[in-house]
């Protein structure tokens, strides 16, 4: 029916599609009489019009093209694939089971692994202005690179907000570490001090109290965990909270409002809010002027975010100002970067308001789920194809009645597809309700997956038909080859295709063997971790932090009298907790160090070992300008005899009087730094270090904590013993290395499940001929030989393969997480394959022990 | 299952007022009752502006539910060289319409002189 002239097109084939073949054309009779009639009286272009009007009104159930379910041939037919599936499903259940169970773990880990990638990637995102706030970043060119801050100039803020166009507010951003007094209880907390347009540019709702209450200088807003846990369920407005400054200035302030919650995907976040005015109090010789300060952040909201290249270009006029004062720390360029790109660009930079933890995970996660995939598409399409022989007579049967090929690939993959639906639910819960809670108890963050989230939706259903597809095409594709005569004659073969069924088992194989690897290097790399020498003696020390000259003087005074402490010595600075980065100059170069200032007797306390030269010299302190280096200063500073070389340090000359051996200043994933220890006047010292009697170091602890609460009630603990200084890093590692034995064990079962189903899907077609070998009186090792014959060079050529893939993914792994990572030995090589051999042969001795108890006489009577 | 004899029999013949209407036309325009007719006799009478959709709509289901009848004429060069479908009107129809015009006037005959006295 070609289209008449003049009727619009678009209708027209609208109509086509909607329209009943057999009333079509009386009813487009019908329309085509009123538009011909319309076009003489009223117009072709209001015709038209009415037309298309008559075709959309004319779509109603009565016209529309009735699918008639009942009688319909492919309804019919798929009512009859469904049979079949699950008929055929039924009566295997063990690969049924294989299948359902391997799909589900994968597609559960893939949920858990959206989950955290959905979360990770949204971080931040769901600020209302996270497209129209930036964070005004810096770099600088420390040791000729350029260094990327997220700090910025103190002044910068309010010359923007007075100078600079396009500008819709301004607000900055200083926290510290400070004293929370309420009632009798002291807290160390960080509070961020903010100028009131905070909670306007970041959408943090109040539970309780208003934002105004931001603008009050006397008040205080609390975050929801910080209501919790200082007031209970108590509504905590009108509350005083007294807050003693890193200063030591000390102020009441009044709490004018609760946050709620903050949303899981929150990275920028608050325990105590203040108005930014308080910064006279918070730092010492506030000026507001002065460019030679850092502030922690200054974000900006633009008028129009497009405007941003404008604004950044706008700011490189402060830069002259900043590096006339602040000589050693010139910024080279200001960047904005606005929040909804925060989190991901904070990776590559330092003091930045938000930190990016989760990049590990988001380049291992995803090759993890396709991992799983991989291993269980296998398992499926293997059992697929094994399991041929016992539907041959159907799809002959099939074939004979008409189904051509087509038809029959269908069949097994709609059948396919029949299967990954139930396990796309059975997946679905088991990453909701098993994965990602066990994950969030592995990373320490919450993850949920919105039930609004169409993108989610949109996953499962790709997922679902890239597993259905990826799983079934190749069966689909090999079962509907058979032709329907060889079949019924008996003349199919189908031993032809085993290596492709031998390379799919050797490539979970492989797959096994690479996550065996990364579990067992990741366990070990932990004990490893544990055990790693600290580069000092951290068993018998013990740490304390003064906040006063008076207090220090005071507790080491006490300190003293405590039995168990053996020795006793200060430091300003401290390994572990507190170091401060600087600039020294050599020969007109200049090198970023970590400087740690000291008493001259703190090295001997801390056991650190001296490698050449001698430790500071006592009693002289700052006087001697003497500098003892760690190895990596000497490697860094290329100095061949670094003893009696002067340093330039602060403007001053310092020589090097000793050389320590490289020790960890914090965490093992963190890098070692170049590091100075200088001498600092007695009057700043603050920290007190104690080396303890072996075997005494709770007591001790108990006494120093108890005299400390005795001496300082509104003052918290700050101290612990230097042995447990890295126990939350050690926590992580552990966490690490359990949640690569997860994966791996997931790995395994998913493999040796694939390898179990094959083996015995193989043996069930070989009775017969081993009840023959029995009777003629087979022996068990001769049963065993053939068992294992045609699994014996696959299983060579994988770990051959595999072992080696398996390292090298290990170490890349592990060289993305650790800074010193357990050197890799041959052993690593090794032991994965062991542990791999070891569980196919348990798979392939249960099958064995299954065929020796088998009486021959069944076999050989069944037919 | 309700059948049309059932229907007949419980007396509950299901008509809506449209349909009534078009029922009605079908029977006015006796040998040249098709939709695109059945609307303009409708507008021309009722003066209501009738969709043709609403016509097809309500001619498909009285001629399912068995009062109507219909057969496709020649082509005609105005509907573009179309057929157009021609309804007539069943025994049954006739008997649906009869009914509800009865029922109607005994109802109306029923109502009390006093219900009309509006002052």
């Amino acid at each position: 029916m070609a289209r008449p002239h003049n009727i619009p097109k678009i209708p027209y084939a609208f109509f086509k599609l909607y329209c009943k073949k057999d009333r079509f054309e009386e009813m487009h009779g019908d329309l085509e009489e009123y538009f011909y009639e319309r076009v003489e009286t009223i117009g072709m272009v209001k015709a038209k019009w009415f037309y298309t009007r008559d075709v959309l009104r004319c779509c109603q159930p009565y016209a529309w093209k009735t699918p008639h379910f009942n009688q319909n041939s492919n309804f019919v037919m798929f009512k009859n694939y469904f049979k079949t599936a699950t008929r055929s499903a039924l009566r295997n259940p063990l690969g049924t089971f294989i299948n359902l169970f391997g799909l589900s773990l994968a597609i559960g880990v893939c949920v858990m692994i959206y989950a955290f990638y959905n979360q990770s990637i949204n971080t931040d995102r769901f600020h209302e202005n996270k497209d129209n706030v930036f964070l005004a970043t810096i770099y600088t060119n420390r040791d000729g690179q350029m260094s990327h801050y997220g700090m910025s100039p103190m002044p910068l803020a309010s010359h923007i907000e007075e100078e600079m166009a396009g500008i819709k507010s301004v607000c900055r951003v200083d926290y510290q570490n400070t004293i929370i007094r309420l009632n009798d209880q002291v807290f160390y907390e960080d509070i961020h001090l903010v100028d009131a347009s905070f909670l306007e540019m970041f959408s943090f709702p109040l539970k309780w109290g208003n934002k105004a209450s931001l603008s009050d200088v006397n008040s205080i807003i609390l975050s929801d965990d910080i209501a919790t846990k200082y007031f209970g369920t108590e509504n905590a407005l009108g509350k005083e909270v007294l807050i003693v400054f890193k200063s030591g200035e000390k102020k009441y302030y009044k709490v004018g409002g609760v946050a709620e919650a903050f949303p899981d995907g929150a990275s920028i976040k608050f325990d105590f809010l203040i108005n930014y005015d308080n910064i006279d109090l918070a730092r010492k010789n506030y000026d507001p002027n002065d460019w030679s300060v850092f502030l922690n952040s200054t974000f900006i909201q633009l008028e129009d975010p497009s405007n941003v290249y404008g604004v950044q270009a706008g700011l490189s006029k402060y830069k002259e100002l900043q590096n006339e004062v602040k000589e050693d720390w010139k910024i080279s360029d200001f960047e904005l970067i606005s929040i909804h790109d925060l989190y991901l660009s904070s990776e590559g930079m330092s003091r930045v308001i938000s930190y990016d933890r989760h990049k590990p995970g988001r380049v291992v996660l995803p090759i993890i789920g396709i991992f799983m995939l991989v291993l269980a598409c296998l398992n499926y399409i293997n059992m697929a194809i094994n399991s041929v022989a016992k539907r041959l007579k159907e799809i002959g049967v099939r074939k004979v009645m008409g189904a051509d090929k087509r038809k029959v690939m269908f069949q097994f993959l709609a059948e396919n597809i029949i299967v990954t639906s139930f396990a796309l639910i059975s997946g679905l819960f088991l990453g909701i309700y098993a994965f990602i809670p066990w994950f969030e108890g592995i990373s320490g963050d919450a993850y949920t997956i919105n039930i609004t989230d169409q993108l989610f939706y949109i996953f499962l259903i790709g997922l679902m038909i890239l597993t259905g597809v990826a799983s079934g095409l190749y069966p689909a594709f090999y079962i509907s080859r058979f032709e329907a005569v060889k079949i019924f004659k008996g003349k199919v073969r189908l031993g032809n295709k085993g290596w492709l069924t031998k390379s799919f088992l050797g490539l979970q194989m492989i797959l096994a063997i690479i996550t065996i690897t990364g579990a067992v290097l990741f366990i070990k790399n932990t004990e490893y971790q544990i055990e790693r020498e600290w580069g000092y003696d951290q068993a018998d020390v013990l740490y304390v932090r003064a906040n006063s000259p008076e207090m220090y003087e005071q507790l080491m005074a006490e300190f003293d009298q405590i039995p168990g402490i053996e020795s006793l010595s200060g430091s300003l600075d401290h390994i572990g907790r507190v170091s401060r980065s600087t600039v020294v100059e050599r020969l007109e170069e200049k090198y970023e160090v970590s400087q740690v200032r000291v008493s001259p007797e703190y090295l001997e306390s801390m056991g650190l070992d001296l490698k050449s030269g001698q430790f500071l010299t006592p009693e002289l302190q700052v006087a001697a300008k003497e500098l003892v280096v760690n190895e990596t200063f000497v490697e860094r500073l290329k100095m061949t005899d670094p003893l009696g070389v002067s340093i330039k340090l602060d403007g001053e000359n310092y020589q090097i009087v000793g050389v320590v051996k490289d020790f960890h200043f914090s965490s093992f994933n963190r890098e070692i730094n170049p590091t100075v220890f200088s001498p600092a006047a007695k009057v700043d010292l603050r920290f007190i270090v104690a080396e303890l009697a072996l075997g005494q170091e709770v007591e001790v602890y108990t006494a120093v904590e108890n005299k400390w609460d005795e001496l300082y009630p509104e003052i918290p603990f700050d101290g612990g013993l230097q042995a447990s200084i890295l126990d939350s890093y050690f926590a992580l590692i552990t966490n690490f290395a359990r949640f690569n034995k997860a994966v791996a064990g997931m790995a395994v079962i998913l493999a040796m499940l694939g390898l179990y189903g094959l083996i015995t899907l193989n043996i069930s077609g070989r009775m017969k001929e081993f009840s023959i070998r029995k009777t003629l009186g087979a022996q068990a090792g001769h049963l065993g030989f053939l068992l294992t014959k045609e699994y014996r060079w696959l299983t060579l050529i994988s770990v051959l393969l595999g072992a080696p893939m398996g390292f090298y993914a290990a170490k890349f792994q592990m060289n993305l997480v650790f800074a010193y990572p357990i050197p890799m030995g041959v052993e690593f090589l090794i032991i994965p394959v062991v542990i791999l051999i070891l569980l196919i042969l348990l798979v392939l001795a249960s099958q064995l022990f299954k065929v020796l108890r088998f009486s021959p006489v069944k076999g050989l009577r069944s037919e | 299952m309700l059948t049309k004899v059932n229907l007949i029999e419980m007396g509950r013949a299901q008509i809506g007022e449209f349909e009534e209407l078009v029922l009605l036309t079908v029977g006015v325009l006796y040998d040249d009752a098709y939709a695109v007719a059945i609307a303009k006799e409708l507008e021309g009478q009722s003066g209501r502006v009738i969709a043709v959709s609403a016509v097809h709509k309500s001619l498909y289901r009285l001629e399912e539910k068995g009062m109507l009848d219909s057969r496709l004429s020649d082509p005609e060069s105005k509907r573009g060289g179309k057929r157009k479908r021609l309804f007539n009107i069943t025994p049954y129809g006739k008997k649906v319409l009869d009914e509800s015009q009865s029922l109607r006037a005994k109802l109306r005959n029923q109502i009390p002189d006093l219900a009309f006295k509006f002052n």
